[in-house]
């Protein structure tokens, strides 16, 4: 069964003067999946889902989210019923305690109980220690139970992971795939290639205010990541020369490092034999394409780990 | 419990929570109470200090007898008397300490004595004068000849007397603004250490009398003045401070994006410094009864004065937030606005003591109205003088909220 789509953005567009954040932008999301925005810093991101949840009025275009005009104000009461949000760089209030941040949303958001969102992300045990006091991880934690109480229907996640370490993203990971798992469609806005092929179902790759490219991960890959990698170390330009006059498309990068692209497993194979056959006996690195070589095809330059465009 | 309940429960939390908040808006104006109150609360009268350098001694340095008394006249006065030696050099002033220096010349008991003397014997003469007028052609010729005869010996005596009147110097800064009422004190004490030396006594005296049964003390006047400019602090820095916090890490955002208007964001805002206000108010009028035995009690009608000027200057940051898109720009504005209002309005000390045009343009400044109306209910218990600077207050409190639920944006941040 096709889900049907809870969100339809129609040729949003946002200025800010002469400056278009956002330019003719179209898309939709499905009931209970994750659909990721990705983009380097600057790109619309936030600017889009800003609008979807109805804290930017559109300059042209309008989008609907469950039926709901954002651009009508009656149907954007009922719009921010069912939706949570997580703001960009969101820090909940340093000197309340986990338990009043989350009652201070609760309460704007006229939920009654959410001991039970406490318990679901773990932070039941915390909830008498002040904001403040808490690590990056537990932080993010909070800003996720303030998004989530009330059990909104579509969840906007902006940048939910920026500015933590490795540990404390990967935790967030396993919150937001828990909410795919009860069936809550999210809007994740994020600048890590990672981050968006681990938990999304689509990706829209949004750059200069533009959708670049939309569509499921693996589809994406298929049609823009280009062909799997063997990276080997060591090999010198003879053997390189070998390989090539063999058939293979082979290049060496700066690093010293020889990469032979393959269209199927059976290549692997080949590609070893041959080396074997010059007294080389080596194991690559098989390196799928992701959505990074996507990145790359589409955009022709990669996104570095700060959010800009390399 | 409500949504706006709650809200304002949070709020308050986070406000009474804040380390700054307690400071500046309950820590702070007590200790400015606990300080000036104690330098101009008190029941003893100012004390100036004199220094004074006696040259009138005898040989052996010891300060001759009428030189001596006069600077015991000084001291039993308004003055605190430190003694100079004649080879002493000048004292430097430091700080706000105002050196001024009173110089008794040498000689000075010689041409005291003299100079008494020669006025005695002008009163004398004057005396005998109107006596011989008054009688007329009652004294026999023989004895208006002798009385003649008399006069020219009185008058021969006179001139031998060395009447030569010596000055004392008053020196001190041009900047001292008490220069000229010390000078005049010195006058009056100077004149009657003069009458007393004829064996005269005044002729007229002044008697002190109280206007107002209510003994009210400068305490009283300061109080109404702190809790006006602490209220319109705390709303300027104290809400200004919370708001672009608040903005700055989201929260402004996450609650727009749910059901809740922004009026309640804004009345949220509003209650929280009204209980800021009152929890002030009260503080500062128990440590004045307590430690200053304060004799003012606030009424309904000063309380609603506070209200109105917490109004006032939570619509006015407010308004600044919904106007000024940067957090941090909000928090500068507020305490841009809210330290020339503290002082150039009048609410720490009295505008008399201010130049006239400063006097002319604290009318402009709106705190001025704020510690004008709570002074007026608080010091007079009247309500028709509080009641323009009241409607002033109003108006402003009117007006800011308006302008603050109309400029604070809950969408397009």
């Amino acid at each position: 069964m096709v889900a049907s789509p809870v969100i339809v953005a129609e040729n949003l567009t946002k200025k800010y003067g002469d400056y278009t954040a956002v330019d003719n932008v179209s898309f939709k999301v499905y009931e209970g999946e994750v659909f990721a925005m990705l983009g380097p810093n600057g790109a619309g991101k936030t600017t889009t889902v800003e609008m979807l949840e109805c804290l930017r009025t559109p300059t042209s275009g309008d989008a609907h989210v469950k039926g709901l005009s954002i651009r009508n104000n009656s149907d954007v009461k009922q719009i921010k019923k069912i939706i949570g949000v997580l703001p960009q760089e969101f820090n909940a209030v340093d000197n309340l305690t986990v338990f009043e941040n989350v009652q201070l949303a609760a309460a704007a958001k006229g939920a009654k109980d959410f001991k039970q969102i406490l318990e679901n992300l773990g932070l039941w045990e915390y909830r008498r220690r002040l904001f403040s006091k808490l690590s990056g991880g537990l932080k993010r934690r909070v800003g996720l139970a303030m998004a989530l109480v009330g059990e909104p229907e579509i969840v906007f996640l902006d940048e939910p992971t920026t500015g933590l370490d490795p540990e404390a993203r990967r935790e967030t990971w396993l919150y937001i795939k828990r909410l795919k798992s009860l069936g809550t469609t999210t809007v994740l806005t994020t600048h890590y290639m990672e981050e968006a092929e681990t938990l999304s179902d689509r990706v829209a790759i949004i750059v200069k205010g533009r959708i670049a490219a939309e569509g499921k991960v693996r589809e994406l890959v298929a049609k823009h990541g280009g062909r799997t990698k063997l990276v080997f170390e060591g090999l010198d330009e003879k053997v390189l020369a070998s390989l090539r006059s063999k058939g293979f498309e082979a290049e060496q990068t700066q690093e010293g490092r020889t990469i032979v692209r393959i269209s199927n497993d059976s290549e692997i194979v080949e590609v070893l034999s041959n080396l074997r056959a010059m007294s080389i006996e080596v194991y690559p690195e098989i390196r799928q394409a992701g959505l990074e070589d996507v990145f790359l095809s589409v955009i022709g330059s990669r996104l570095s780990e700060e959010g800009f465009l390399a | 419990m409500s949504s706006l309940t709650t809200l304002v429960k949070l709020l308050f939390k986070t406000w009474f929570r804040r380390k700054a908040s307690i400071f500046f808006g309950i820590a702070f104006p007590i200790m400015l109470l606990l300080v000036f109150g104690s330098i101009f609360g008190g029941p003893s009268p100012p004390n100036y200090r004199l220094y004074v350098r006696n040259l009138d001694v005898d040989q052996n340095g010891n300060p001759m007898p009428l030189s001596d008394a006069f600077v015991k006249a000084l001291n039993g006065s308004v003055f605190e008397i430190i003694p100079l030696k004649p080879g002493e050099p000048t004292p430097k002033s430091t700080g706000f300490a105002a050196v001024r220096i009173l110089t008794i010349p040498k000689g000075f008991t010689d041409s005291v004595l003299n100079m008494t003397m020669a006025n005695l014997v002008n009163i004398m003469q004057d005396t005998i004068l109107r006596l011989v007028q008054m009688a007329g052609e009652q004294i026999p010729e023989e004895m208006r000849a002798n009385i003649a005869a008399s006069m020219q010996q009185i008058n021969m005596f006179k001139q031998s007397i060395k009447a030569e009147r010596k000055t004392l110097i008053l020196e001190g800064s041009p900047d001292d603004r008490v220069l000229q009422p010390i000078e005049g004190i010195i006058n009056i004490i100077a004149s009657k250490f003069e009458t007393a030396l004829l064996n005269a006594s005044s002729t007229m005296e002044i008697k002190l009398v109280y206007s107002e049964a209510r003994q009210l003390r400068l305490v009283d006047y300061y109080v109404p003045g702190y809790i006006a400019a602490f209220i319109m602090a705390n709303g300027l820095i104290g809400v200004s401070s919370l708001v672009s916090d608040f903005n700055r890490r989201g929260v402004v955002k996450l609650l727009a994006s749910t059901p809740i208007p922004k009026s309640y964001w804004i009345v949220s805002l509003v209650v929280v410094q009204t209980f800021a206000a009152l929890l002030l108010t009260a503080v500062m009028f128990a440590v004045g009864w307590v430690v200053f035995r304060m004799t003012t009690i606030p009424d309904i009608f000063s309380l609603m004065v506070v209200l109105l000027g917490t109004l006032a200057f939570t619509g006015l940051v407010v308004l600044i937030g919904g106007v000024v898109r940067e957090a941090e720009a909000v928090t500068a504005l507020g305490n841009m606005l809210s330290f020339p209002m503290m002082f150039l309005s009048g609410a720490f000390w009295p505008l008399e003591i201010m130049p006239k045009f400063l006097q002319e343009a604290a009318k402009y400044i709106p705190l001025y109205y704020f510690h004008a109306a709570l002074r007026e209910t608080l010091l007079t218990g009247s309500v028709s003088t509080a009641l323009a600077p009241s409607l002033v207050l109003l108006a402003m409190a009117a007006v800011g909220m308006s302008l603050a639920v109309f400029t604070t944006r809950w969408r397009d941040f």
